[in-house]
């Protein structure tokens, strides 16, 4: 099914190479959506129109085509999606746009299109619009099989992400995270549009930390299933696990390097706890902490200089970055008991962590030199284990109340929290994938 | 029928914590899927019943998938008692001290071919520190055992986090019981 998806995929890609430059492609707009002003781009997207060749009445699949890119866009968390029942366009052509249509429902951006063959295979011409120049942004073919309209749908909206923010966004991509089945749980995913949970190890045990390597080949964890903590690193493709460390003591799984070849961990083998750094390939071991106290969490800098960790030699759990090689420790947080989970930004400027307040636990962001943290949530949960989308514009985590555990992600400035997956279920630990292939 | 129970806990114990101390030392990479193999432990046909071979088999089985049951782990009952831990902290207490006398006392005077020490958390703060809490825990305790005499190379540590308390609830009260640590002891 995956594979067929990704298939169809590829042609749709490969169709760019024959992209209908009807019109020329207008200067790119990027919007900047790290602005604190920013709020979420009204953009409207027209039913497409059925043209098929030939005399008799079209199937209706424009509607579906545009339904899935309204869908599709509004998860990203920075569009207002308008009400294709305000719209009022009548009589213009389909690659034109009449902005007096357009501007008085708020539209700063327009989708229309039409779909031009739609037998066992889909034809659709997609054109965006910025309503108030009155031009084009882009004008695009996209082409797929007939089942597989949904994944066309997805090619227009990555599409308008470039054209409009310049990168392809976080679709295609997943978040995997643990619910908790007392001793028997799994690793489990999840599409970040809330489609295809499953489980991903079938241990059947203690399982924690999953950890995603950046070219979204494996995936590292920890895993009670010989009855004590140990590390295991499992390729996506072919399904095989791999034990990658096994020492006495603790083996918890911190991230991997930007370049997936070493992984992050923390092992007590030399007596106390302590993080290292392990080689994949060689399972060669670098000791990077050196220090009485607990030193737990590790997360490489997407530049790879630096390591968040947590550590409680202040006392409390706080968190502090070292150097790659462990020299040059900093503390980070000062404020709060408990601050721990520290994950950095796609763009390696910010942390986001959980920290305790009020007796619950809250994410938050602070500089990644230091500086004040802004507090994101702030809702009746325990909100933990925070985790940056690729394209770092959002964030996923877990949200537990007594009886009912929730996978949410809202934008990275806290705005807009959406839920992903609920269940009555514990859940813990979650990590967006990078983008997958 | 309750020998036999307790003899079936008994095989499955030992065996799994032969895997346990295997785990320890190896550095195998794990091969799934292979079941049900002759392999290693040949049966003594005597009189001790179906019902124990039908154990034995069971854990050759899960030999093979180098795999533990940590509920049924987790059921078999300690001859000594737990010691428990303040919030945040791996110091042994006052109390505990009297228990690990005892405890010292019993695993001097019945041999046992090893204890394991699980170190637990309460659910308060994150899992991953508490994995590191719990060894810390377990460690601080084979320490204490160890200065009361009790052979330190039948001593291994487990650290099981917040991840098995022994009481679910979301109060003080169960939080005080979970923050323990726990002997596996293997006769």
């Amino acid at each position: 099914m995956m594979k067929k998806f990704i298939l169809n995929l590829v042609l749709i890609l490969s169709c760019f190479a024959f992209i209908n430059f009807n019109h020329a492609v207008l200067a790119k707009v990027y919007v900047d959506i790290d602005s604190p002003t920013f709020r979420p781009m009204p953009i409207a997207i027209a039913d497409f129109n059925n043209r098929a060749p030939g005399t008799g009445k079209p199937a209706d699949r424009g509607s579906a085509v545009a339904e899935a890119v309204r869908q599709d866009l509004a998860i990203t968390g920075i569009f207002n999606i308008l009400n294709k029942k305000s719209f009022l366009e009548a009589g213009t052509a389909v690659d034109k746009i009449n902005p007096s249509d357009w501007l008085p429902l708020g539209a700063d951006y327009l989708l229309k299109g039409e779909v031009v063959r739609n037998d066992q295979e889909i034809v659709a011409h997609g054109y965006l619009f910025d309503v108030s120049r009155g031009e084009i942004i882009f004008a695009r073919k996209y082409r797929a099989t007939a089942d597989q309209s949904k994944a066309l749908s997805r090619a227009i909206a990555v599409d308008i992400m470039r054209a409009l923010v310049n990168d392809e966004g976080d679709f295609n991509t997943q978040i995997a995270f643990v619910p908790k089945n007392g001793l028997k749980s799994d690793i489990h995913s999840i599409g970040y549009d809330g489609t295809g949970l499953k489980a991903v190890t079938g241990h059947k045990s203690i399982l924690m930390a999953p950890r995603w390597s950046p070219d979204g080949r494996l995936l590292a964890f920890t895993s009670f299933k010989r009855g004590r903590p140990e590390i295991y690193i499992r390729n996506l493709k072919s399904g095989a696990e791999k034990k990658v460390a096994a020492f006495e003591g603790i083996n918890l799984c911190g991230a991997f390097s930007p370049d997936s070849r070493k992984l992050l961990l923390t092992l007590s083998r030399d007596g106390n706890n302590e993080i290292y750094s392990l080689d994949i390939d060689s399972l060669s071991l670098r000791r990077l902490t050196n220090n009485y106290a607990i030193d737990v969490s590790p997360s490489w800098s997407p530049d790879g200089k630096k390591i968040a960790f947590v550590s409680n030699r202040s006392g409390s759990p706080q968190i502090y970055t070292m150097a790659a090689d462990g020299s040059n420790v900093k503390r980070i947080t000062y404020e709060g008991g408990y601050n721990s989970s520290p994950v950095w930004s796609p763009r390696g400027d910010e942390l986001a962590y959980e920290g305790q307040v009020g007796g619950r636990y809250q994410i938050f962001v602070i500089p990644a030199e230091g500086g004040s943290a802004r507090q994101l949530t702030s809702d009746s949960a325990n909100n933990e284990s925070p985790s940056w989308s690729p394209s770092g514009r959002q964030i996923a985590y877990v949200s537990r109340r007594p009886s009912q555990s929730r996978l949410m992600i809202m934008n990275a400035n806290g705005s807009s929290p959406r839920q992903v997956y609920e269940t009555r279920q514990k859940l813990v630990m979650s990590a967006w994938s990078p983008r997958l292939k | 029928m309750k020998n036999d129970m307790t003899r079936k806990t008994l095989v499955v114990v030992l065996i799994l914590s032969v895997l346990v101390f295997a785990g320890c030392a190896s550095k195998k990479s794990v091969v799934t899927g292979d079941t049900g193999k002759d392999q290693g432990v040949t049966a003594e046909t005597d009189q001790r019943g179906a019902q124990e071979d039908q154990a034995r088999a069971d854990a050759e089985k899960e030999a093979l998938n180098q795999s533990v049951d940590l509920e049924k782990m987790a059921q078999v009952k300690s001859p000594v008692s737990d010691i428990n831990f303040d919030f945040d902290s791996s110091a042994i207490r006052p109390d505990a001290r009297a228990i690990l006398e005892r405890n010292a006392d019993y695993f001097t005077k019945n041999r046992a071919s090893a204890i394991v020490i699980e170190g637990h958390c309460d659910e308060q703060g994150t899992a991953e520190y508490n994995m590191a809490l719990g060894e810390r825990r377990a460690q601080e305790t084979k320490k204490y055992l160890v200065n009361l005499g009790v052979n330190e190379s039948l001593m291994k540590t487990v650290s099981f986090g917040e991840e098995n308390p022994l009481d679910p609830a979301s109060t003080e009260e169960a939080w005080a019981k979970n923050r323990r640590a726990h002997f596996v002891v293997n006769p």
